[in-house]
């Protein structure tokens, strides 16, 4: 296996919002220390419950590899990527604890104006509209500019012509002239690529890419995904973190994926085995309500239930109000993630014996 | 084809679109340039309005009277003090000798008494020499009103700007660091705003003699409060959009969010409001000078025409006539408004039929 690259421990990032119902019962129930100990030094955070976005996620990333992270709306996966970047809103989201070893330094611990070096240079992200993410009153060559300026001291002439090579390596046509254009003048898949242009600029060693396919259409999917594979090919080393709640795209594009549910990571599994043979409950009801062509037409198999208010998630096991096949004990305790074969890991009562 | 169609494209950035727009509204474009051209000849003025000759052609020598002080005597005149061109002109037309002298279009000066040369008493009714008449001075009102003109745009546009300036700073400073900045900077604001400031100016221009400055410096500290709350406002949604998120993922410095990204999207509030701005400010200096705390006399303004006119109702042109200037100048800044309104609005009027 390659070194790792990102090692993510026991992240904590809740959002805390006012509820006064629940916050008379909160203080008997905050059992978290570092949590106990940011309610005595924080004020603001007096009337406020949290909210568990993510809730003790652990794993690592790789050198060289694409690692997707898939679950519903709402089940962290995205608060998770921000959180390695620190780009969580406060308030009134709060990295409670947790650590992100990033080749050897632990990102929270740094100040905001030290994880600037970091942004852009060394973790650069790409978001999921590229219809607002770019500036709508700045040429898109003095944003990829100034992605580079801001971490390059080098004249802009020759930023200029880094950011000329960048857009022809995610093949935008002429970019000399299209560099003067504004974002307005370019469709949906031509600003993602953009967005790419400026995220790869500095070559980074983590690519976190929130959901980049999801505002286009299909045939664009895949030459972005495929624009994305590419460049990363073109460095060994550096990784992708996809986040996504396409599976197709998963099945294309990952070496291991994390599957998250209610904050808490479900399964971590690579692709194909996890196609083969999901195990968790709940990534087998993903997998079975995607639509397949070779069956004969019948309906497709939703998972039956919402996913519960982040407020009012099951005290045991996250997905017991979901799951066909709960039993009693997933009422009562919640499982560990608990590693089933080799590099397989699952949160389930179902797998604990075959330990 | 397609080449040639990206290449016309190219570099039409969304204000040069919003400049198209604007030009394509016609009141509001030709009312823009009517002001421009008005605003800029009156910096020239004294070589259209004046007492003061262009060219005098005496003895055989030119003198260029408009830059320069010259006695009656030097010109061989019978008076005291400076020569008066207007009689100069008379006298070397009978006299036939080859001199001359070259008059502003309009030669008469805005404080310029002209009762030696007018029978009856003052006020003098309107005439082909003197358009709007004289004041009860004997001064010519056209003359004033044009230099007028000239003194109450500049204090508007100048008052303008620095509210401008100071609210925007502070608007992008609340709306951008939020929280405890936000909360204790618009408490201080709100305390602000409840001084009564048009008793303050009353107060001031009792102690102090105003001039152009002091006014400019009152008016400002009253005038950037109402921007602030726009920008703060407009800052507060910026911030929150993916756009700055973005730049803000790829490293960006504070300085370069607020100045290259939030602020330049932010400016539609500030620019549809300025000529608004600009009317308000107009005609505030108006009241303060009808009121009579507005610029010492005898700078030459249009609320103190109104005032002379109100105390001499019927004298018709004494009122009529500043009314009527600033009624054209308002009216012709908000079509420019109306328009640059009109031209930042997206979408185009249209309904169901």
């Amino acid at each position: 296996m390659h070194k790792k690259l990102v090692e993510i421990k026991n992240l904590k990032t809740y959002f805390f919002v006012e509820d006064t119902e629940k916050q008379k019962s909160l203080h008997q129930e905050i059992s978290d220390p570092a949590l106990m100990d940011l309610y005595k030094t924080d004020k603001y955070l007096k009337n406020k419950v949290p909210a568990k976005a993510v809730d003790d996620v652990s794993f690592d990333i790789y050198e060289g590899e694409v690692l997707g992270i898939v679950g519903e709306s709402g089940s962290g996966k995205s608060v998770t990527a921000y959180s390695i970047t620190r780009l969580i809103p406060d308030p009134p989201g709060k990295i409670v604890s947790g650590e992100i070893i990033f080749k050897g330094k632990d990102l929270l611990k740094i100040s905001f104006e030290e994880m600037k070096k970091y942004r852009g240079n060394e973790i650069s992200m790409i978001f999921q509209e590229p219809m607002t993410s770019l500036n709508p009153v700045m040429k898109i060559g003095d944003q990829i500019m100034e992605a580079i300026l801001n971490h390059e001291e080098i004249p802009k002439e020759k930023a200029e012509k880094k950011a000329i090579e960048m857009l022809t390596l995610v093949g935008i046509p002429s970019p000399e002239k299209r560099l003067k254009d504004y974002p307005h003048q370019f469709s949906g898949g031509m600003r993602q690529r953009v967005m790419i242009a400026m995220a790869l600029a500095l070559h980074p060693s983590l690519l976190i890419a929130d959901e980049p396919t999801t505002a286009l259409d299909v045939t664009i999917q895949a030459q972005i995904l495929e624009l994305m594979l590419r460049l990363k090919k073109e460095r060994e080393d550096s990784a992708i973190l996809l986040i996504t709640h396409n599976l197709g795209v998963v099945a294309e594009t990952c070496d291991r994926v994390i599957v998250m549910y209610g904050g808490k990571i479900q399964e971590i599994s690579e692709v194909d085995p996890l196609f083969e043979k999901p195990l968790h409950p709940y990534t087998v009801g993903l997998l079975s309500s995607l639509p397949n062509p070779d069956l004969p037409m019948e309906e497709l198999k939703a998972i039956p239930g919402n996913i519960p208010h982040i407020l009012e998630l099951p005290k045991a096991c996250k997905f017991n109000t979901r799951c066909t096949k709960a039993f009693d004990k997933c009422f009562e305790t919640e499982p560990e993630l608990l590693e089933v074969e080799k590099n397989r890991f699952v949160r389930c009562h179902l797998y604990e014996n075959e330990k | 084809m397609s080449e040639d169609k990206t290449q016309k494209q190219v570099s039409t950035s969304i204000l040069k679109k919003r400049w198209k727009k604007f030009k394509t509204l016609k009141r509001g474009y030709y009312s823009f340039i009517i002001i421009l051209i008005l605003y800029a000849v009156s910096f020239i003025l004294p070589l259209f309005i004046g007492k003061d000759a262009l060219i005098v052609h005496y003895n055989g020598d030119y003198f260029f009277p408009i830059f320069k002080f010259y006695s009656a005597e030097s010109f061989g005149q019978d008076i005291q003090g400076e020569a008066n061109y207007r009689l100069l002109k008379k006298q070397f037309k009978e006299e036939d000798s080859g001199n001359w002298v070259l008059l502003p279009v309009y030669p008469y000066s805005p404080n310029e008494n002209l009762l030696s040369e007018l029978e009856g008493n003052p006020p003098h009714t309107p005439s082909s020499e003197h358009w709007a008449g004289t004041d009860d001075r004997g001064r010519d009102v056209f003359a004033r009103l044009a230099y007028g003109f000239n003194i109450g745009l500049s204090f508007a546009l100048i008052v303008t700007l620095l509210t401008y300036i100071i609210g925007i700073s502070i608007g992008a400073m609340l709306g951008f660091y939020g929280g405890k900045v936000d909360m204790f900077g618009l408490r201080i604001i709100e305390i602000w705003s409840t001084i009564p400031f048009f008793y303050l100016i009353i107060i001031i221009s009792s102690i102090l003699q105003p001039n152009f400055l002091l006014l400019t410096f009152i008016l400002t500290l009253i005038g950037w409060i109402s921007i602030t709350y726009y920008m703060r406002g407009e800052f507060y949604r910026e911030k929150a959009r993916d756009y700055v998120s973005a730049a803000v993922s790829m490293g960006a410095k504070n300085k370069k969010i607020i100045f290259s990204h939030i602020l330049p999207n932010s400016l539609t509030p500030v620019i549809s409001f300025a000529p608004f701005a600009i009317v308000a400010n107009i005609f505030s200096l108006v009241s303060l000078d009808f009121l009579g705390f507005g610029l010492p006399p005898p700078t030459p303004s249009w609320g103190q025409l109104m005032q002379q006119g109100v105390v001499n109702i019927e004298y018709w042109w004494l009122i009529t006539t500043p009314l009527l200037a600033m009624f054209l100048t308002l009216l012709a800044i908000v079509f420019i408004g109306e328009a640059i309104r009109e031209a930042f609005d997206p979408k185009v009027y249209s309904r169901m039929r």
